[in-house]
């Protein structure tokens, strides 16, 4: 199928890439499927991925792994709530956080409270909170990939 | 919006799986139990408005192209 998004412009989509959220995401309880893009444009050591939805062309959050911008992100959570999932081992969870990007770029933060959880083998997934206080819902991360990108550079030099 | 008058110590059953019970009552505040699956998420309000407010915010993404040059 082909969908539209306001981002990309039409993107081939195959039905067995969709991700599903049975309960939708957080506040937009009928957005219940996405696909997860790849921005090609931003360089590869940034790694943001958007999540798409399918239903609403102009829906999209971009995502990242947590523990770039976080080396030690290990929050608790009750297997329960992971019912949404359907069935999962450790290798099939795959973990997002949201990135909020304001015109001021020295703004930006991830959601390390509410994470996105994928289980990649079912393709199910759920947006969850977190109890924990240790988790902010505006992490600050501009100084962060700021660095890692001057450590990345330094290292092609040498 | 069904709304419903309880004293303290009654409940209501939501669902044949939910039961929220009024536990306290004290001047403006009121302590309510819930009992229900694991697998239902109970959040305080506010917190769940703040997440979809971060949604919303990520959503806008106003600085990307910003951020595809700089990173």
């Amino acid at each position: 199928m082909n969908l539209e998004t306001k981002l990309f412009g039409t993107v081939g989509v195959s039905e067995e890439k969709k991700i599903h959220f049975p309960g939708g995401i957080i506040g937009f309880p009928d957005l219940k499927d996405f696909i997860l893009i790849h921005d090609e444009e931003v360089e590869e050591n940034n790694k943001i991925s958007w999540m798409q939805s399918v239903q609403e062309p102009a829906f999209a959050l971009p995502v990242i792994n947590p523990l770039i911008v976080k080396p030690i992100y290990n929050p608790m959570v009750d297997d329960k709530l992971l019912k949404p999932l359907g069935e999962w081992t450790d290798d099939d969870l795959l973990v997002l956080v949201t990135i909020t990007v304001p015109s001021d770029l020295t703004k930006m933060t991830v959601n390390l409270k509410a994470p996105m959880l994928i289980n990649s083998k079912e393709r199910k997934a759920c947006q969850i909170i977190l109890e924990e206080e240790e988790y902010p819902v505006k992490y600050p991360i501009y100084d962060i990939l700021k660095a890692a990108k001057e450590i990345a550079e330094k290292e092609q030099g040498h | 919006m069904l709304a419903l008058s309880r004293k303290k110590k009654e409940a209501l059953i939501i669902n044949n799986n939910i039961e929220v019970t009024i536990l306290e009552i004290k001047n403006d505040q009121v302590k309510v139990g819930i009992s229900a699956p694991k697998d239902v998420p109970i959040y305080r309000k506010e917190v769940y408005m703040q997440i979809q407010k971060s949604n919303e915010e990520a959503v806008s993404a106003k600085g990307m192209d910003a951020l595809r040059n700089l990173f």
